[in-house]
């Protein structure tokens, strides 16, 4: 493979980050000539990744992972940002399963921290809190309801992970110029230190970033939002830590009254976000005398830490109208722009990488016809525009409009002390969720829901977990009955597994006798709590842990969903 | 009185509340809130709860700075 070399080289260069005055020292990846270099013909690829950010090489790793060839470019020779911190540090419990299932998740677990324990305050006085652990909706999964890790350590496990699988051609120093696309293809320029080249893809995706030159190469339509609201963020490590928890001011003495976040991440190093004055210079209020001064006014006046990055932020928002143009498929920041409250950032990006993947890995091994990439579209403009509107109402709660939207705010922050149904009103970020898609093709009325990855038993005992039966099913539909089956109904099913890229398992109680299927055992329904049906039932589970539909009976609309989530019909 | 939350989206509603008042000005805001407070004075007519209401409200005003 042409990327052996680049992949035996690069395994030399360590994932082990230093800290550095002003930072981290991130890994860095060498610049290999690609064979294109020096070529007169451009060889077409059937996908071009652009941007090895996490939203980019999840998208490398999940296709890698199903034996997909790819090409990444990147015009940088590292993760991470120059500079260089995190961006994003917060990863949900759902990216945490998708990361499970690309097999990195243990070297998350075993670097980032977890935390449950989330308070608000309002003036001195704590507001809410809450426990994601009491929460039952979070409990059933292999995975916690977050981890807290600097976004270039995951971006870096990746990069070790897709050199471990292959198929995937990692290009850094590689920077994307130019871009013209054709019926059925694109063709792109690319840049690189021993000089430029041109490539051909089937399928582009851009994951870019916020600086995307591909939204005007496609004119690629959006809605744009800009507010005046200024933000300091300051990534600092203590020698006292403060407590592993979330920690929101909405009005915090220690900032003027204006809002305060204090986050954790791994190496001790902590997140903490202050509000501006509105137009605030940047300059100024992030200048690492202010951010001691502000340290020192919140922590106390002997606080001992030490300042890793400092630097000021305009939260803005932003969506595009398709994400789906021509041969280009948008994802990530080149989706959608949140302010990043909630999380809702990196984690739609790796939700984004991990509709796409299976969707075009079905296509390329002729499992699905190309229809099948609209739902892309579909689903994932949905879960970006509800995100948008979710992070908008939290930054409109944090910087009110002067007169009656901030009457309101004070309204509801003086009822939140007494009376429990304001505190729900308070809005200092709702955490991200699998967004559920209502308006897709390809799923039926009762589908769109993701699948938690719970645990169920093999036959022989030992324990299982969803993702290990989407890996059994290798790409294709996972469909699990519940329950006896009749003698025609275990007719139908495989009759339907031998004819269409599904594959069947039986998940009965923990006494019932198994029949002539692939069995696993569910004896707490863990299993169908998942997948939200009761009883005699079945549900189609898509390699990305969605339903596609549930139903009761084996018949004929079970055969239809079939169809629909593969769009063959 | 209700003090757990009874709204069915609560964030829903108070960004369509918000909304509401964009383009007023502060008096036709003011008759704006005291029209919606007797409309939904009127959803809720039990007379007992009215007055918790009330008293509640009164509360939390004098308890806030203005």
């Amino acid at each position: 493979m042409d990327s052996a070399p680049a992949a035996s080289q690069a395994t030399a260069f360590t994932n082990d980050y230093e800290f550095s005055k002003g930072g981290y020292d991130l890994p860095t990846y060498p610049f290999v000539a690609p064979p294109e270099l020096g070529s007169k013909t451009a060889v077409r690829h059937p996908i071009v990744i652009v941007g090895a950010g996490i939203t980019g090489l999840t998208m490398a790793c999940a296709l890698a992972r199903q034996g997909i060839a790819a090409v990444v470019l990147d015009e940088d020779n590292s993760v991470g940002v120059k500079g260089a911190s995190s961006r994003g540090i917060c990863y949900t419990q759902k990216s945490l399963e998708i990361f499970q299932r690309l097999g990195i998740y243990d070297r998350i677990a075993a670097k980032g921290i977890q935390w449950s324990v989330g308070r608000t305050f309002a003036g001195n006085d704590e507001v809410y809190s809450f426990d994601l652990r009491q929460q039952s909706s979070f409990q059933l999964s292999a995975q916690p309801p977050f981890i807290n890790i600097q976004q270039f350590y995951i971006e870096g496990f990746l990069v070790q992970r897709i050199q471990e699988l292959g198929h995937v051609d990692l290009r850094w120093g590689s920077r994307v110029a130019g871009f013209t696309q054709q019926d059925g293809f694109a063709t792109l320029t690319v840049d690189t230190p021993q000089g430029s080249y041109q490539i051909e893809a089937e399928h582009v995706v851009d994951a870019s970033g916020s600086h995307t030159p591909f939204h005007r190469w496609c004119d690629a339509a959006m809605q744009s939002r800009r507010g005046d609201d200024r933000w300091c963020i300051a990534d600092v490590r203590f020698k006292n830590l403060p407590p592993t928890e979330r920690h929101t001011w909405i009005e915090a003495p220690f900032n003027d009254n204006r809002a305060v976040w204090q986050h954790l991440m791994a190496d001790d190093v902590w997140r903490i976000d202050y509000q501006m004055e509105p137009d605030a210079d940047p300059a100024l209020v992030s200048s690492e005398a202010e951010v001691h001064k502000r340290l020192r006014r919140q922590f106390g006046p002997d606080v001992e830490c030490e300042i890793v990055w400092v630097g000021p932020y305009a939260y803005r928002s932003q969506c595009l109208d398709a994400l789906h143009i021509g041969s280009v498929y948008f994802m990530g920041d080149t989706a959608k722009i949140v302010s990043p409250f909630g999380a809702r950032g990196g984690n739609t990006g790796v939700a984004d990488a991990d509709n796409l993947a299976w969707k075009l890995a079905a296509v390329l091994r002729g499992r699905a016809p190309a229809a099948l990439l609209e739902s892309y579209n579909q689903e994932r403009l949905e879960a970006a525009q509800q995100n948008v509107q979710v992070t908008n109402r939290t930054a409109r709660f944090l910087r009110p409009a002067d007169g009656m939207e901030r009457v309101f705010r004070t309204a509801v922050i003086g009822l939140a002390r007494q009376h429990p149904f304001a505190r729900q009103l308070v809005n200092t970020g709702r955490m991200a969720v699998a967004n559920p898609y209502s308006q897709s093709a390809i799923c039926e009325s009762s589908g769109g829901l993701s699948v938690q990855n719970v645990f169920f038993h093999w036959v022989d005992g030992s324990p299982g977990c969803v993702n290990d039966l989407i890996q059994w099913a290798d790409g294709r539909l996972l469909l699990l009955v519940f329950g006896d089956q009749s003698a025609q109904a275990l007719q139908r099913l495989a009759e339907l597994t031998r004819h269409a890229p599904v594959r069947c398992v039986q998940v009965l109680g923990a006494d019932t006798r198994r029949q002539s299927l692939e069995t696993v055992r569910d004896p707490q329904g863990h299993l169908q709590g998942a997948c939200h049906v009761f009883g005699h039932a079945w549900a189609l589970v898509r390699p990305d842990a969605y339903l596609a539909a549930t139903g009761e009976a084996v018949d004929s609309a079970l055969v239809r969903a079939v169809e629909h989530a593969l769009a063959l019909a | 009185m209700k003090t757990q939350l009874h709204l069915q989206d609560a964030d829903s509603f108070y960004e369509q509340l918000l909304d509401a008042h964009q383009g007023l000005s502060s008096a036709q805001s003011e008759l704006f809130n005291a029209r919606l407070i007797l409309l939904l004075a009127n959803q809720v007519g039990d007379g007992r709860v009215l007055q918790e209401c009330l008293t509640a409200a009164r509360i939390a005003t004098e308890a806030a700075p203005t």
